[in-house]
């Protein structure tokens, strides 16, 4: 179990990582997920000792591991750009961290030799890393994390170099490897698809900080604040400025510039009346050609797939997303109802935090 | 399917032959001096125009061995050159380690600074270049004789003197070359990702190990490309050994060359073209030496 306790780190003046609170169990598979720049790289780094931590805990297995040198901590890492030695063999590679610490030559290949079994790369222990493809490339760059059997394995964005139908194999792969080893995993990405696929536990970073974490659908489906909605989940949530009003108690009003006007239950919490947003996915609204809907608007842009259709209505500049089952012919011009699917929405008060109606989500 | 894969070379052909023809032509054309040079030293009539030798001997080279003292100005040649390359590209690996990982602020002045010594033509800096190094040497000689007597301190200062020493000009040819080798050598290793080092420190190599095993083998292409200019350049330079040599058995090479084509009345182009042919000898061996490196491809692990 790896435990982050109120860390931070500073470059100079700037404060890159603000005060992190994170748990990773044993075994578990995470993903910390973000925007280029949000520190991910930054905290796995300071995870594997590569960067000094200048604030707070790192507590690995109940052990504080602050002080504690990168090859001392019992923790691989695979680097983005793999950092495979060129002038190595694929077996060189490998068994390069064993080699450092003297171990017998037959056992270094006997090591080798089951950690390719397990990889795959049994055919290609004596090719040089130029002569393998990307997926291959990927797997040695495990092999030689795996070999030192680690407590925990780190991964700085490790698809990123590879086409998107390999990446989508890839992730199955990784996917297959931590069951087999039942090791546990901190992974970073800036793609959300590969965090939710992927991840048992879901950390979103945002400018140094930790926006939420949890189990992926919980993050899809009730999000702590604006940031989190809309980062999780594509196409993103829309979110629409609305004013909020109590007609009577215990309801409460939405009403916008387009003539959205919706009832909720605020569900016993004390919600502030005033600005608010509504956020909804695109695929909480429901679209109908004419009749009755919370709200009518313009369509923009029409994009048929044939298993579902995404249509932008509304304002050119801002439009609302809305995805629609199956084939709809609807070309940009005409006007359609939307009904908003209620208990799948979100409200985020002017600060972008959520406002919880127990009772109602 | 057959038609197709014949058709592929078949089409290919005309370029290529185009190709090649070109390249024949330009190699040729690099190509013919050195024979040239090689013809007319194997000539026992050479003149000043190439002709077919109409007597084949060896005659040329046992001379420049046997009358002369070349093997004495080839050692002198290889040793002061040699040595003045290895301490390039020593000082240029580890200096153009730092240069690339340093964040100071005197990095890019640096950088800059140093190719002054590089833009400065050298024949500007021999007088200023000679008094230091003649104090020095003075002052290097005076130690040295508090120590040893006369004949001793002058075989010591032989190796060591700043003037009319072989320290002296592998220090002076080293430091002409090292601002293009550090150029050279920082370029290559900004180039080359830091996770290869972050790598071996994950997996607990100490410092030495991380240069020993990993730093060393990936810059071998930079050393080589640095250690061949300097080489090269430094073989040829001619200026500097003129001036801080005197004693004949310090000679190299081209002043040999040099004295050979002044010394004798007549000009006797067949010894020249011999003596010639041995100074083209080791840059074309340290060429080939460092080609193998210079074409390493490196795509390997630095790109996906
Ligand atoms: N060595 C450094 N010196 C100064 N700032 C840095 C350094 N490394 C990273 N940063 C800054 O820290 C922030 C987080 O970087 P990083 O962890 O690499 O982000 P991510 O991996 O999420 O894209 C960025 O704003 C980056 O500019
Ligand atoms: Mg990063």
């Amino acid at each position: 179990m790896i435990n982050l306790r109120n860390v931070r780190k500073f470059y100079g003046a700037l404060e890159v990582i603000k005060g992190v609170d994170i748990t990773v169990e044993d075994g578990e598979f995470a993903v910390f997920v973000g925007p280029s720049g949000c520190g991910k790289s930054t905290l796995l780094r300071m995870i594997a000792g590569l960067e000094g931590i200048d604030e707070g805990d790192l507590i690995l297995n109940g052990k504080r591991i602050n002080d504690v040198p990168p090859d001392k901590r019992g923790i691989a890492m695979v680097f983005q750009s793999y950092a495979l030695y060129p002038h190595m063999t694929v077996a060189e590679n490998i068994g390069f961290s064993l080699s450092l610490k003297k171990v017998p030559v037959a056992e270094i290949k006997r090591q080798v030799g089951d950690v390719a079994e397990i990889l795959q790369l049994t055919d290609y222990l004596d090719r040089r890393p130029a002569a393998l493809s990307g997926g291959q490339r990927q797997r040695v760059a495990i092999g030689r994390a795996i070999i030192k059997k680690p407590s925990l394995i780190l991964f700085d964005e490790p698809l990123s170099n590879l086409d998107s139908a390999l990446r989508v194999q890839m992730r199955a792969e990784l996917q297959r490897l931590h069951r087999e080893l039942k090791a546990t995993v901190v992974y970073v990405t800036h793609d959300q698809v590969e965090a939710m696929t992927m991840a048992d536990r879901i950390v979103v970073l945002n400018k140094g900080t930790v926006a939420q974490a949890g189990h992926p659908m919980d993050l899809y489906h009730s999000p702590d604040n604006e940031f989190v909605a809309t980062f999780i989940g594509s196409p993103k949530m829309n979110i629409l400025p609305v004013t909020l009003s109590r007609p009577d108690a215990g309801k409460l009003r939405l009403e916008n510039a387009d003539g959205l006007a919706i009832s909720l239950a605020d569900g016993g919490a004390n919600v502030a009346v005033g600005e608010a947003k509504l956020g909804i996915r695109p695929e909480h609204l429901k679209v109908s050609l004419g009749g009755q809907g919370d709200f009518s608007a313009e369509v923009v842009i029409v994009e048929r797939l044939g298993v579902e259709t995404y249509l932008a209505v509304g304002s050119p500049k801002d439009p609302i997303v809305v995805r629609a089952e199956g084939d709809l012919s609807i070309r940009p011009g005409d006007r359609v109802s939307l009904t908003v699917d209620l208990s799948a929405c979100h409200l985020f008060d002017s600060n972008g935090l959520v406002i919880r109606r127990p009772q109602t989500l | 399917m057959t038609d197709f894969a014949l058709d592929k070379p078949g089409k290919s052909r005309r370029p290529d032959l185009l190709a090649y023809a070109t390249l024949s032509l330009i190699s040729a054309f690099c190509a013919v001096p050195f024979f040239w040079v090689l013809l007319a030293s194997l000539d026992g009539n050479a003149q000043l125009f190439l002709s077919w030798p109409r007597e084949w001997t060896l005659n040329n080279y046992v001379r420049v061995f046997a009358e002369e003292d070349g093997a004495r100005w080839v050692f002198n040649s290889l040793f002061v050159v040699g040595s003045a390359t290895l301490l390039v590209m020593v000082l240029a690996g580890l200096g153009g380690y730092a240069l690339s990982r340093t964040r100071a602020w005197w990095k890019q002045p640096f950088l800059y600074a140093i190719l002054l010594i590089r833009v400065l033509p050298p024949t500007a800096l021999v007088v200023p270049l000679y008094k230091i190094l003649l104090t020095l040497n003075n002052i290097e000689g005076n130690l040295v004789r508090i120590f040893v007597g006369g004949d001793t301190a002058r075989a010591i200062m032989r190796w060591i003197g700043f003037i009319d020493g072989y320290l002296g000009l592998i220090l002076v040819l080293a430091t002409m070359q090292l601002p293009l080798a550090l150029w050279i050598m920082k370029t290559f290793f900004d180039g080359l990702p830091r996770d290869y080092e972050e790598a071996a420190v994950m997996d607990g190599a100490t410092m030495l190990q991380r240069i020993r095993r990993v730093l060393i083998p990936l810059a071998l292409p930079g050393l080589a490309a640095a250690g061949l200019f300097a080489f090269i350049s430094a073989w040829g330079d001619f200026l500097l050994p003129l001036i801080l040599l005197s004693s004949p058995e310090l000679q190299t090479l081209p002043l040999g060359l040099f004295r050979a084509f002044l010394r004798v009345n007549t000009i006797d182009y067949g010894f020249l073209a011999a003596l010639a042919f041995i100074y083209l000898m080791p840059a074309v061996i340290a060429f080939g030496f460092a080609r193998r490196f210079l074409v390493q491809t490196f795509s390997g692990g630095v790109k996906g």
